[in-house]
C-alpha cells in the first residue's frame, strides 16, 4: 500500500508540477536552443489592438531565421515584400505558420498584412531591418524611385486632386458615349493617323489619355471622337503579357479592392472607412485625365490625407508597373477580366 | 420488491466488482482526468488565444461536455463524478492520502454547512452565473482556464473547512445538473437489502473503516431511493462489511416517479436547465443576429438587457408559464393537492425532456466543431507544434445530413418520457385514470410547445 501511495503522489507531482514545467521549459528553452535557426514568433493581431508584434525585427545578413506567425484574433494573411515573393496566405486565428528566410544583403524589408482584417488594416505592418554583420551600424540609404524624382523635378503636383492632372482642350469635352472598347480600337487602328508621340510607350507612361486625344483629333480631323477614345483605350492596354496582368490582378485583388472595388469602382467593403472616397479606376472620366507615372508615384507613396497606404515598401516596381497596367484595363469594357 | 426488475451488475461482472472495490481505481482515474485539467488549465493561461485553437477551450467545452451530456449522464449517471479531477487535490489533503485509507479522520476544520444551504439552490445560480457568461468563458481560453482553476480552489477551499465533498454536494454548477440528470439513467448504487442496513448497527458505510471512507457524499446507502446525490465514488461498496451494496441495471427514468423527496430546489434546477438549453439554441441557432450580439456584449447596456431577459425567463417566465398549465389541471380534474406541491411534482417531467434538449443540442454541436480536437490534440497550445501530424487539419463538420435526424428522435424520446412521467405523477395523487389524464393534459400540453419550439430551432 505504501508503495502505491508513494507512487500515486509523485505521479501527482509530475502531473501538477512537471508536465507545466515540461511545456513551457521545451517551448522557451529548448525549442529555441535546439533549433537550427533564430526563430522569432511574431503575433498577429488587428492594427487596433497591437497589429504585428513585434513589428520591426533586425536579422544579419546569411543569417537563416525562422519567422512564426501566429494569428490570435481574426483571420489575417503574411506577405513579405518588396520582390521576395513570400506569400504566407492566410493565417486563421491560432494558426501558425512559419517560413524560414536568408537575406543576402543589408536592406528593410517590410511584412504586411494581406486580409482585410479590420478598418486599419492597411496598418498592419512590421519591418524586417537586415544589417550587415561585419559592419552592423551601415544602413544602406534606399536610392530615390527615379520615376517619382522626375515627377518632382517636373513639378508634377502627386497629391493634386483626383483626375486633374494635364486636363485636355476644353473646347473638346470628354464625352464617354457608348463603353470603351479596345478590340474596336485596334479595329480602326489602320484608318487612323497616329502622332509619334502617342505611339511611344514613354510618352504614353508620361502623359494622359486625355492629352492623346488632342493629338488624336488634330491628326484625325473627321474622327469621331467616341472612335478615338476606343483607339486610345487599345493604345493604353496593348502588349501587356497576361500572365503578368494576372499577378497584378492578384495584387490588386489583395492590396487595393477593398477600398476601390473588386470592379474599380470605387465601392469596395472598407470604402466607407477611408479619409477620401476611394477613386473609382472603371470611370474613364477619372482614368483618362491621370498619367501612368503618376499612378505609380500615388500607389508607391500613398496619399496624404486620403487614407491610401504606401506601397513602395510592399512592392517592387516592377509589380508597381504592372499593376498600372491593370488599373488601365478596367475603364475597358471589352477587357473586364471577371 | 427495491430491486425488482433490476440486474446487479457487480454479481453479473465480478471483475467489475474488483475493479471498483480496488482502492487505487478511483484515484488512477482522477489523476488521469487531472493530467488534462492541468494541460487544458495551462493551454488556456500560457496558449494562443484563439479558442478554437486552444485545447483548453476544445477539450473542456466540446469534447468533455459532449462526453459528459451524450454519453455519461444520460447512461451512467454521476458516473463523471467518479473520476472528475476538480475535488480531487482537497479530497486528497482531508485523507492526507492519494491511494490507501488515510488516518481515521478527515483534516479539515470540520465546520458545519449551513442549513439553509443543504440544497441545490446554490448549484442553481451558480449555473446561471456561468451560463450567464457562457459567451465569453467558452470562447476565451484565459477566462475558462482561470474558472476552472477557481473550481479546484474551491473545492480545496471547503475541503480544508467542511467535511467530506460539500464542494459538490452543495457547490459545483455541474455537479447540480449532473444529479438531476442521473435520475434519469439507466444506472443506479443501491443496496441489496435495506433491512439489513437497518439491522447493522455499526453502519461502516457512514463511519468508514480500514477498507475504505464513510460515505464522502454524506448519504446513508441504506436509504438511497435516487441517484441524485450519490457521487457513484465505490467507498460503500469498498466498506460495506455485509456486502450489500449493488449497482444496478434499471429502465431508464426510473428516479423520476421516486415522490418522496421531491423538492423545489430541483424543481428550479430543471427549470434553470430547461430554459438555458433553450436560450442557448436561440441564440446560436435561430435566426436572430442581434440576439446573438447581445449575448456576446457587443454593448454594455445590451448585455445588461440580455441578462436581465436571461434570468426573468429562467426564474419567472418559464416556471410561471408551468405553474399556469399546472393550475389548469388542477382546477379541470377538481383534484385536491395543493398548487405547490403539483408545481414541484410536475416539474420533474421537464427532467427527460430537458436532458433529451442538452443532448440534442450538444450532438449538433459537437458534430460540427468535434473536428478542432484532431487539431489541438497536435497543437495543444496554439504554438505551431505538430504532437501527432493532425496540427494542420481543416475544420471539417461532420454529420450535416444526420444530425437533423438525431435531433428529432432524441427530443421525441424526451417528450415520449416526460409525457410518460406526467401521467404517472398524476397517478400518484391518489386520483383516478381519468382525472389523472386531465390534470396531466395541460403540463403535457406545455412540454409539446416546448418541444417543438426546440425542433423550429434545429430543423430552421
Ligand atoms: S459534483 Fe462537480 S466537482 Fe464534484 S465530482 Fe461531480 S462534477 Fe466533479
Ligand atoms: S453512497 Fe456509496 S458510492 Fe454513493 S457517494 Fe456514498 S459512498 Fe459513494
Amino acid at each position: 500500500m505504501a508503495r502505491r501511495e508513494l507512487l500515486a503522489r509523485i505521479i501527482l507531482g509530475l502531473i501538477v508540477i512537471g508536465v507545466p514545467l515540461a511545456v513551457l521549459g521545451y517551448q522557451y528553452g529548448l525549442r529555441p536552443a535546439t533549433s537550427s535557426t533564430r526563430i522569432v514568433d511574431v503575433d498577429l493581431r488587428v492594427p487596433e489592438d497591437g497589429g504585428f508584434a513585434p513589428d520591426a525585427i533586425t536579422v544579419l545578413a546569411g543569417e537563416p531565421v525562422t519567422l512564426r506567425f501566429s494569428a490570435l484574433d481574426v483571420t489575417h494573411g503574411v506577405a513579405i515584400g518588396p520582390g521576395l515573393d513570400v506569400d504566407l496566405g492566410p493565417v486563421d486565428p491560432g494558426q501558425v505558420k512559419a517560413i524560414t528566410l536568408t537575406f543576402d544583403h543589408p536592406g528593410t524589408y517590410t511584412y504586411y498584412c494581406t486580409t482585410w482584417c479590420s478598418d486599419d488594416h492597411w496598418r498592419m505592418r512590421g519591418t524586417i531591418q537586415v544589417i550587415d554583420p561585419a559592419n552592423p551600424a551601415f544602413v544602406p540609404t534606399t536610392a530615390p524611385d527615379p520615376v517619382i524624382a522626375a515627377l518632382i523635378a517636373e513639378g508634377v503636383d502627386i497629391d493634386a486632386a483626383h483626375g486633374s492632372t494635364d486636363a485636355h482642350d476644353a473646347d473638346q469635352p470628354l464625352v464617354f458615349a457608348r463603353p470603351l472598347s479596345a478590340a474596336r480600337g485596334a479595329a480602326l487602328l489602320p484608318d487612323t493617323t497616329i502622332p509619334a508621340e502617342v505611339s511611344d510607350p514613354a510618352w504614353r507612361r508620361t502623359h494622359t489619355p486625355a492629352q492623346a486625344l488632342d493629338l488624336l483629333a488634330d491628326a484625325n480631323p473627321g474622327a469621331a471622337q467616341v472612335d478615338v477614345l476606343d483607339v486610345i483605350a487599345h493604345l493604353w492596354t496593348a502588349g501587356t503579357d497576361p500572365g503578368s496582368l494576372a499577378d497584378a490582378q492578384a495584387l490588386y485583388d489583395q492590396n487595393c479592392a477593398a477600398c476601390h472595388g473588386q470592379y474599380g469602382n470605387g465601392d469596395g467593403p472598407a470604402a466607407d472607412t477611408t479619409a477620401e472616397q476611394p477613386v473609382a479606376f472603371a470611370d474613364p472620366a477619372y482614368l483618362f485625365g491621370m498619367r501612368g507615372d503618376v499612378l505609380y508615384a500615388k500607389i508607391r507613396r500613398g496619399g496624404m490625407g486620403t487614407g491610401m497606404p504606401n506601397f513602395g515598401t510592399l512592392l517592387t516596381p516592377d509589380e508597381t508597373w504592372a499593376l498600372v497596367q491593370y488599373l488601365w484595363t478596367l475603364p475597358v469594357a471589352d477587357l473586364d477580366t471577371d | 420488491m427495491l430491486n425488482e426488475g433490476r440486474i446487479d451488475l457487480l454479481e453479473r461482472a465480478p471483475l467489475l466488482k474488483r475493479l471498483l472495490k480496488a482502492r487505487a481505481f478511483q484515484p488512477a482515474m482522477m489523476l488521469a482526468t487531472l493530467l488534462v485539467f492541468t494541460l487544458a488549465i495551462l493551454a488556456g493561461i500560457a496558449g494562443t488565444p484563439a479558442g478554437s485553437r486552444n485545447f483548453g477551450i476544445v477539450f473542456v467545452w466540446i469534447v468533455w461536455w459532449a462526453l459528459l451530456i451524450v454519453v455519461l449522464v444520460p447512461f451512467f449517471g454521476r458516473l463523471w463524478c467518479t473520476i472528475c479531477p476538480i475535488p480531487a487535490p482537497g479530497e486528497w489533503l482531508q485523507r492526507r492520502a492519494i491511494v490507501r485509507r488515510g488516518a481515521a479522520r478527515l483534516w479539515t476544520r470540520g465546520l458545519r454547512w449551513p442549513r439553509r444551504l443543504k440544497n441545490m439552490w446554490l448549484q442553481n445560480f451558480g449555473f446561471l452565473a456561468v451560463a450567464l457568461f457562457s459567451t465569453i468563458i467558452l470562447t476565451r481560453p484565459g477566462v475558462s482556464a482561470w474558472l476552472l482553476l477557481s473550481f479546484l480552489l474551491a473545492g480545496v477551499l471547503l475541503s480544508a473547512l467542511y467535511k467530506n465533498r460539500v464542494f459538490c454536494r452543495y457547490v459545483c454548477p455541474v455537479g447540480g445538473f449532473i444529479g438531476l440528470y442521473s435520475l434519469v439513467s439507466p444506472v443506479e448504487l443501491r443496496v441489496a437489502d435495506p433491512n439489513v442496513c437497518a439491522d447493522h448497527k455499526t453502519k461502516d458505510c457512514i463511519t468508514g473503516n480500514e477498507f475504505g471512507y464513510g460515505c464522502p457524499w454524506m448519504v446513508f446507502p441504506g436509504s438511497l431511493t435516487r441517484n441524485a446525490y450519490c457521487g457513484l465514488c465505490f467507498e460503500c461498496l469498498k466498506t460495506c462489511p455485509k456486502n450489500n451494496i449493488v449497482l444496478n441495471l434499471r429502465p431508464f427514468g426510473s428516479d423520476l416517479t421516486v415522490a418522496k423527496e421531491r423538492r423545489l430546489d430541483e424543481a428550479y434546477k430543471a427549470f434553470i436547465m430547461l430554459g438555458c438549453a433553450l436560450l442557448y439554441s436561440a441564440v446560436l441557432l435561430g435566426p436572430w443576429g442581434w440576439l446573438k450580439d447581445w449575448a456576446n456584449m457587443d454593448t454594455l447596456p445590451h448585455w445588461a438587457l440580455y441578462a436581465a431577459s436571461f434570468l426573468s425567463a429562467n426564474l419567472v417566465l418559464l416556471p410561471g408559464l408551468f405553474g399556469l398549465s399546472v393550475w389548469i389541471g388542477r382546477s379541470a380534474s377538481g383534484s385536491g393537492q395543493p398548487l405547490r406541491r403539483l408545481f414541484v411534482d410536475y416539474a420533474y417531467t421537464l427532467i427527460p425532456l430537458g436532458l433529451a434538449a442538452w443532448i440534442a443540442f450538444s450532438t449538433g454541436f459537437v458534430l460540427v466543431n468535434g473536428s478542432y480536437a484532431l487539431t489541438v490534440l497536435s497543437d495543444p497550445f496554439g504554438w505551431g507544434w505538430d504532437l501527432f501530424g493532425t496540427a494542420g487539419m481543416h475544420w471539417t463538420p461532420l454529420g450535416a445530413t444526420i444530425i437533423p435526424f438525431l435531433q428529432v428522435g432524441v427530443l421525441t424520446a424526451g417528450l415520449m418520457a416526460a409525457l410518460n412521467t406526467a401521467y404517472k405523477i398524476a397517478r400518484q395523487h391518489g386520483i383516478p385514470h381519468r382525472a389523472a389524464f386531465v390534470e396531466a393534459l395541460p403540463v403535457s400540453g406545455f412540454a409539446l410547445v416546448v418541444t417543438v419550439g426546440f425542433l423550429r430551432l434545429y430543423l430552421g
